[in-house]
């Protein structure tokens, strides 16, 4: 029993904790995705040339 | 040292890929349903049209709407004209002939429409999906690692969505909002707590029931965990109350909106306050609408702000002022607290706004960012959400710790539905 808690608690964490160093690479990639979009490499056409 | 760096990353990728292929499927799914719904209004319009008029438009006078739209639109880009025209959908030629001939309008069409009226839009579809595909046939553990990665891909887009917004904007609902978290987020806080003592429940596991239930569901119990000393079974009773409720709600709200005529920033509001977890908040949110996700997304943002506060709270409560509790009476690093605590991603989304304050953006960059590059981040972020609701772990919610969690959280869910219905609409407008 202690050990399946202890194995739920691990996984919990891992799947939901805000921690600083995710939040640093959501940091990065909205920053990259800014510029991109700033630069006029992703336009308005860029998403709907994704679909069919 | 560095292999085992590579393969840590590594063990990532499957999952990753899953989650952006059910992703770009969605997304698919969304457009083609869109499109087909504008589709049907259009058929709807020129059939009326036709009605009225007994002689129908050939294909090549009908399309010329298409052309004025772009004459309009460069003397809109000239100053010239002051409103932005709207632009109009145009049917390819064999469907519109085809419509014209037999006067009856193709199925896919109504279809698309009625999808939509059932809001299953691309948010529904990995939701639903997701938990369908993880509690059947179930997921090969190749793909685990990554589709936990994936859930926290939400946040770029709530990041990018803050170049939809200005100060104005933010201080508009941002005064509201911060009342409700601080009346509700707060009321709940105590209100486990002092159920909690009354139910002679352990300090440890009320510390992360409080935090968890009143503020920002798992990330709050994780912080407040090893400040309250919470045991294993603790914490795990808490996570799996949590995540259930954080799942009924996210699947129920939605259509109890509906039910109740809420608006969209009404809406935004009311899951704002009641559903504990950003990512299933922001699912709700979306589901409903893209008004529902600008007020929404301020409120959880005021929210997760408070993350430390509480953290500040439960030392105060369980630690300082508790006379059997190890460490009472020491005094409080609140600014420590607030630094290691606070999340980082929130600056991001302030920056945002401050850029689009300046006049940075223009409407084309806030429809790319907040429209199109964050449907993208969110339909990868919930897939991994799907697959990742596994009811075995929703099982784990237990004792007395559901029936306080569970009891807190629907009263604070009901009485914020109140309150934010009576407030109205206005309140929670952003724009």
């Amino acid at each position: 029993m202690e050990e399946g808690t202890r194995e739920f608690e691990e996984k919990a964490k891992k799947v939901f904790s805000a921690e600083r160093k995710e939040d640093i690479w959501v940091l990065i990639i909205s920053a990259i995705a800014v510029i991109l979009g700033l630069a006029g490499i992703i336009t308005k056409n860029t998403y709907p040339s994704l679909f069919f | 040292m560095a292999t085992m760096e590579k393969e840590g990353l590594l063990k990532y990728i499957p999952g990753l890929l899953l989650c952006m292929i059910l992703g770009w499927l969605a997304l698919q799914w969304d457009e083609s349903i869109h499109g087909w719904q504008k589709d049907l209004q259009e058929c709807q319009k020129i059939l009326k049209a036709d009605a009225d008029r007994k002689t129908p438009l050939p294909f090549d006078e009908y399309k010329l709407k298409g052309e004025k739209y772009q004459e309009q639109m460069a003397l809109y880009r000239q100053n010239i004209l002051k409103e932005e025209p709207k632009k109009p959908h145009i049917l390819k030629k064999d469907v519109y002939e085809s419509l014209i001939a037999t006067k009856e309008i193709p199925f896919k069409y109504k279809f698309g429409n009625k999808m939509l009226e059932f809001q299953l839009t691309y948010v529904a579809i990995l939701l639903l999906g997701g938990m369908l595909i993880r509690n059947t046939i179930g997921i090969a553990d190749v793909f685990k690692p990554g589709t936990v990665m994936a859930r926290p891909i939400i946040k770029p887009g709530i990041v990018l969505l803050g170049g939809y917004y200005v100060w104005s904007n933010l201080l508009k609902v941002g005064v509201p909002a911060l009342l409700l978290v601080v009346i509700f987020i707060f009321g709940t806080v105590v209100l486990v707590s002092i159920i909690g003592r009354k139910m002679k429940q352990d300090d440890g596991l009320l510390g992360v029931m409080a935090a968890g239930v009143g503020v920002c569901g798992v990330s709050a119990a994780v912080a407040v965990a090893p400040i309250v000393k919470s045991k294993p079974r603790d914490f795990f009773y808490a996570v799996g109350t949590i995540l259930l409720f954080g799942t009924v709600g996210l699947f129920t709200f939605p259509y109890i909106g509906k039910a109740l005529g809420m608006s969209e920033p009404v809406f935004g509001a009311w899951v704002g306050t009641s559903i504990l977890n950003t990512a299933q908040l922001v699912a709700a949110a979306s589901w409903y609408g893209h008004d529902a996700l600008l007020t929404a997304n301020i409120i959880n943002i005021v929210r997760v702000g408070f993350i430390p506060i509480v953290v500040i709270y439960c030392i105060w409560f369980y630690i300082v002022r508790n006379p059997t509790a190890e460490g009472r009476g020491e005094k409080i690093n609140s600014l420590q607290i607030i630094i290691d605590k606070f999340p980082l991603f929130i600056l991001g989304f302030f920056a945002m706004v401050t850029l689009n304050e300046f006049g940075v953006f223009t409407k084309d960059h806030q429809y790319i960012f907040g429209k199109q590059l964050l449907k993208i981040f969110f339909a990868i972020g919930f897939a991994g959400v799907g697959l990742n609701i596994a009811f075995d772990d929703l099982r784990k919610a237990g004792g007395k710790a559901f029936v306080i969690g569970f009891f807190a959280a629907s009263l604070k869910a009901i009485l914020s539905a109140i309150v934010v219905m009576l407030l109205g609409t206005d309140v929670f407008r952003v724009k």
